[in-house]
């Protein structure tokens, strides 16, 4: 435009057809951005600023509620926590493949709506889930009670230790 | 009106008045002449979306099926029988399923009107499909009609989603598993398939805020811009010069007329209206191969609709419509499994989330949408499986057979944790 506007400003007539279009050309921009403006809005209004959900981190109780050998799937929760002599571990039990929650298996776990199949440490072994399920941290609270941290991924084979 | 009652009295004002609201609205009489059935079809709000004269082409049963006309008339079923389910729906997850049951149970017609409104869903579904085999099979996509097949599958696509967000709405185990499967196959698709997921869901896990949103797209979003792209999918069809026919379908009379030592009359009028139905059309006694659509379209317009209907109104009385369990968010049913023509997605994502759910369909509709622009021959228009479109009828039906057999594996051959199963 401002190429436009250098060129034409010799002559009394093209300078007028030149702020013409210049009003115009804004005008188009002005049409066309306040428009792409409001599409953008309506996309920051209907992403919600506050979600509504469990907390990431959360008690699930002491650790004798778990004796050695358990494997137990806490649904509400999505994880299942696992119990060998002294160590212990939360594992997703949240699909990595679709979102489906899977199920305890004889060799692991078993997801029902598209046959991902893992092993007792969440390796996937069959069906078509990209990654293992991961493992959460756990922690010994103060008040002797074992709490999970979802928001905290930790290496799958790493115990706590009690 | 004899010039000693042009004053009107009082008596004579009430008598005429029912007379003059019905003139006032309906201009024309019953049609007895052309004249009087070309005015009816310009004049009439709701005749007026179809030509003056239609060819008789067009109206062959076996070439179109009907399959566009059924689409639509399941497309009004849907909206009359969806609003009225409206009046005692709550998107809500502790009363959505309650709601349902009281459908069942406590409101009049309240199964019967769910019953249709499932069974015209799925219907919708497979005839919108089949439609599009048809569109395919006669080669109509082709020049001038590539945009409208555009058009055509946009709205292919827009059912799919209709009857997606619309099961979901009882909030039973499958509405649940689905809501939740659909929206992690949206989550893989590149750079902005976490936003999408996260809008979609209106958090970061599937509950009232995901049925609220699944509810306001069912109800209100994707029925307008269906509505829209229905009335410009139909629009085209005028503005592309009605539906398409073989070339020699406009030839023949005037053959006809040769062999017949027939010369055509140089003179010829031009109405305003035959001016309008588009300036190939000769308004005069020239035969061609155009019939009045009052009463020949109208006719069988109506036939369809009440077909349709019936089809629906039986299938709604035999057979009602499935609900689950109620949502159980700890245990998925095994196996999980989403309506039959979702079947064949959800056995391709069974291999490869990204790839099933996202890549392979991504791929079929850029597919779709490209072929009136990649396939530019014009020989064999108008024709079902015309010899000179083998190499893309065959192309196009081993697509079909594919996710045929997608959707059979997937019903048949699936069981629980999605193992393969013989059904016998």
């Amino acid at each position: 435009m401002a190429v436009n506007l250098k060129r034409s400003s010799g002559g009394q007539g093209s300078v007028k057809v030149s702020r013409r279009r210049m009003l115009g050309w804004l005008s188009g921009v002005g049409l066309v951005g306040s428009g792409v403006l409001s599409a953008i809005s309506n996309f920051v209004f209907i992403k919600p600023r506050a979600t509504y959900g469990q907390p990431q981190r959360f008690s699930i109780g002491k650790p004798e509620d778990y004796p050695s050998g358990t494997r137990m799937a806490l649904d509400a929760r999505r994880i299942c926590v696992v119990r060998e002599g002294n160590k212990l571990a939360a594992v997703s039990t949240t699909c990595t493949h679709l979102g489906c929650i899977v199920g305890i298996s004889d060799t692991g776990y078993a997801c029902p709506c598209h046959g991902s199949r893992f092993d007792q440490d969440g390796n996937v072994t069959g069906g078509p889930a990209p990654r293992p399920l991961p493992w959460y941290k756990v922690t010994l609270a103060p008040n002797g009670e074992l709490e999970v941290d979802k928001d905290i991924e930790i290496q799958p084979g790493s115990y706590l230790t009690l | 009106m004899s010039p000693k009652t042009s004053k009107p009295t009082l008596w004579s004002t009430l008598k005429d008045m029912p007379m003059n609201v019905w003139r006032s609205i309906f201009r024309n009489p019953l049609p007895s002449n052309d004249l009087e059935r070309s005015s009816t079809s310009f004049t009439n709000f709701f005749l007026h979306i179809h030509p003056v004269k239609v060819h008789k082409h067009s109206l062959k049963p076996s070439y179109t099926l009907g399959l566009g006309l059924i689409s639509f008339f399941l497309f009004v079923i849907l909206v009359v029988t969806g609003i009225l389910l409206m009046f005692y729906y709550v998107p809500s997850t502790t009363q959505a399923y309650d709601r349902m049951l009281d459908l069942r149970g406590s409101v009049a017609f309240g199964m019967f009107l769910r019953n249709m409104h499932r069974w015209s869903a799925h219907g919708m579904v497979a005839v919108v499909f089949m439609h599009m085999c048809r569109v395919f099979f006669t080669g109509s996509y082709k020049k001038p009609r590539e945009f409208n097949w555009v058009l055509g599958v946009i709205l292919f696509l827009l059912t799919l989603f209709m009857s997606f967000t619309g099961y979901l709405l009882p909030w039973d185990q499958l509405a649940f598993w689905a809501i939740t499967v659909g929206t992690a196959i949206a989550g893989y698709a590149p750079i902005v398939g976490k936003d999408i997921q996260f809008l979609l869901m209106g958090g970061t896990s599937v509950g009232q805020e995901a049925l609220l949103r699944f509810y306001v797209l069912h109800v209100a979003v994707l029925p307008a811009v269906l509505v829209l792209f229905i009335a410009f999918h139909f629009w085209r069809i005028r503005k592309d010069g009605g539906l398409s026919r073989p070339e020699d379908a406009d030839r023949i009379p005037a053959m006809e007329m040769a062999e017949e030592g027939v010369k055509p009359e140089p003179k010829r009028t031009y109405g305003l209206q035959g001016l309008v139905r588009g300036p190939l059309h000769k308004v005069g006694n020239v035969p061609d191969n155009t019939v009045f659509s009052w009463p020949h379209l109208f006719r069988a317009e109506l036939f369809v609709f009440v077909v349709t209907l019936a089809v629906i109104l039986v299938i709604a009385l035999l057979f009602n419509a499935p609900l689950e369990e109620p949502v159980n968010v700890m245990h998925p049913p095994n196996p999980a499994k989403a309506p039959w023509y979702f079947l064949g997605l959800q056995e391709m994502v069974s291999y490869s989330a990204f790839w099933g759910g996202i890549g392979v369909p991504g791929l079929f509709v850029v597919m779709l949408l490209a072929v009136p622009y990649l396939d530019r021959g014009t020989a064999g228009v108008g024709r079902w499986f015309a010899k000179e479109r083998l190499l893309a009828n065959t192309i196009f039906l081993t697509f079909v057979i594919v996710n045929v057999v997608f959707v059979i594996i997937g019903t048949f051959f699936r069981g629980p944790n999605w193992a393969f199963v013989t059904p016998w």
